[in-house]
């Protein structure tokens, strides 16, 4: 691998951090801008009961832009949640012009409210396992999201999240 | 009087009879094993779709009332439901949620029901078809049509939704039992085949009635952001709730004007069989399953009591099995942008019902539930809930407002 080609790559490891702490923080804008105009997100989960591959949430940047901007008129669980992401490879194109990676997460929830705020509040759990795919678009230097799939092992999901993950 | 003392916090409601229920109907672990057997035991209940199960030897499992349950659709393509129990040691004869039995297994040969602990195996109509070593453990006391697996009573109706029961004397088909309450949607369902493109499930600490009671009334439309901005308009407050035979309740429809919702569009383009642009009705099936279609798309919840305080929900999305890639990508994502777990709507709902789980918990004090709102039986009327409880109390045989009471016929209340 070339130098060039292992700083693209930290970089890309770099950039995969940064959503997650974008969106523990619900910085839904700072997320967004690290994605190109032709962005795609989807959250999927093969299901095992019925045996089909299924997209519980998805679309393109606008949609994305346009529904977490609405959030605040929204009653949603308050409820922090907090991703472990681990990278575990990223694939450079011959041309270093596209990438894709693979990073290993779990989303954590502390409650908030829970059922009840007295006893629940400050309580961790798992809130679900899965990996982010993701696929890159390489220009010189700059370096964006084309599509994140966030592919879930978890199907019992409870009350859910108004929130991207 | 502005806040109220204990006594007047528990004063009867100035309501009248049936317009308020006793919590301890959403918290009793008495009442709630009482409605097992007289309500979830007796009933119909839908359990999956037809198209989980496509071709012969395919099988899904579930559970009604704490009984494990399998169904299986057989060389003849017949679907047909049993206890997925084995007879020998009452083993749970298969673990997984769905599969198809036409491969082997560890433990069994293809095409039967394999109990992996002994391996005793059954054809797909419950027949017994191999007792290992019979011959020397049981000699001629016991042999295979001794031990045939307890079949189950079992339907295919309303749009491919399969119905079981575990009472062998009920004395009614689902269309009987429907009373006349999936009629709205029929001609919408049973127009071509449907198949199933959505399944997560929850597990909320509340009673399962009261996730019930959040799809029979609509006056917690003022929960969802979404519902306001695309209905709250004269043709929404005069959408009618009606009552039908067995405790369903079916909310009539208006024209949802979802572009309203930023990043929204019409769904008419692909709206089900016979149903006008944009129409949203919601179908209440006693004791607890719900149909809603919106449109586009139709979703099931199914369900499934763990405790007072415990339910198991398993949300569904269908769609017309004819669909295109793209057309099943849209209908997915109208279905999932509300409804899903990461939706508009669902989350909000699950949220308020914990609330109520929360206050109204195994041993909290009882507290009135109030359904008193009276609205020509329109949107936000609480008639729905009225009619359900009406029923609730015929089977358990307590009133809802006073559970320790018997429960009178309205009639001879008057």
């Amino acid at each position: 691998m070339s130098v060039n080609s292992a700083e693209t790559v930290e970089k890309i490891k770099s950039l995969i951090y940064k959503t997650c702490l974008y969106q523990d923080d619900c910085e839904w804008k700072s997320w967004l801008d690290l994605c190109s105009t032709d962005f795609n997100y989807a959250i999927r989960a093969y299901s095992p009961e019925i045996q089909k591959d299924m997209e519980y949430m998805g679309g393109p940047k606008e949609y994305m832009e346009s529904i977490t901007g609405q959030l605040r008129k929204h009653n949603i669980d308050d409820s922090p949640l907090k991703r472990h992401g681990v990278v575990y490879r990223v694939d450079l194109a011959e041309d270093n012009k596209s990438a894709t990676s693979v990073t290993s997460l779990t989303v954590f929830q502390t409650l908030l409210g829970g059922n009840s705020s007295h006893v629940d509040s400050g309580t961790t759990g798992i809130f679900l396992v899965g990996r982010y795919n993701d696929k890159f678009v390489i220009d010189g230097d700059d370096v964006k999201f084309i599509e994140r799939e966030v592919r879930l092992d978890t199907r019992r999901l409870d009350k859910g999240t108004h929130w991207p993950i | 009087m502005s806040a109220r003392n204990h006594e007047q916090w528990n004063a009867q409601p100035k309501l009248q009879s049936g317009e308020w229920v006793d919590s301890k109907i959403y918290s009793d672990e008495e009442i709630f094993e009482e409605e097992l057997e007289k309500i979830w035991k007796q009933m119909w209940i839908p359990v999956c779709h037809e198209s989980e199960l496509k071709n012969a030897y395919d099988f899904r499992t579930m559970t009604i009332a704490r009984e494990p349950v399998i169904v299986v659709r057989g060389k003849d393509m017949k679907v047909r439901a049993f206890l997925n129990v084995c007879p020998h040691r009452g083993n749970m004869i298969e673990r997984r949620p769905s599969g198809s039995f036409a491969k082997g297994t560890p433990s069994g040969t293809p095409k039967t029901m394999t109990c992996m602990f002994h391996a005793w195996q059954f054809d797909m109509k419950g027949k017994c078809v191999n007792i290992t070593r019979k011959e020397e453990g049981y000699q001629d006391r016991l042999c295979e049509s001794d031990v045939g697996l307890r079949e189950l009573k079992s339907e295919v109706y309303f749009g491919g939704f399969i119905w079981v029961s575990l009472n062998d004397n009920i004395n009614q088909t689902v269309e009987e039992f429907a009373a006349g309450a999936l009629d709205s949607l029929a001609p919408s369902v049973n127009e071509e085949p449907l198949e199933v493109f959505h399944y997560h499930k929850a597990i909320i600490d509340c009673n399962y009635k009261l996730w019930h009671d959040t799809n029979c009334e609509f006056y917690h439309d003022y929960l969802h952001y979404h519902n306001r901005i695309t209905g709250f308009n004269d043709e929404y407050f005069a959408r009618k709730n009606t009552g039908f035979k067995g405790g369903h309740v079916n909310v009539g429809s208006f024209e949802v004007q979802y572009e309203n919702y930023e990043g929204f569009h019409s769904r008419e383009e692909l709206s089900f069989p016979h149903l006008p642009a944009n129409q949203w009705y919601m179908i209440d099936m006693f004791p607890g399953v719900n149909f809603n279609l919106r449109g586009s798309a139709l979703r099931s919840d199914i369900m499934t009591p763990l405790g007072p305080n415990k339910v198991m929900i398993e949300f569904r999305g269908l769609g017309l099995a004819s669909d295109s890639p793209k057309d099943r990508k849209i209908r997915i994502d109208h279905h999932n942008s509300i409804w899903g777990p990461f939706g508009r709507n669902l989350c909000e709902d699950l949220i308020a019902v914990t609330g109520q789980g929360a206050t109204m918990a195994s041993g909290s004090e009882s507290r009135q539930i109030l359904h008193g709102r009276h609205e020509n039986e329109t949107i936000h009327d609480e008639n729905g809930m009225r009619h359900y409880y009406e029923e609730w109390g015929r089977w358990v045989g307590r009133s809802p407002s006073h559970p320790d009471q018997p429960f009178v016929e309205p009639a001879e209340t008057a």
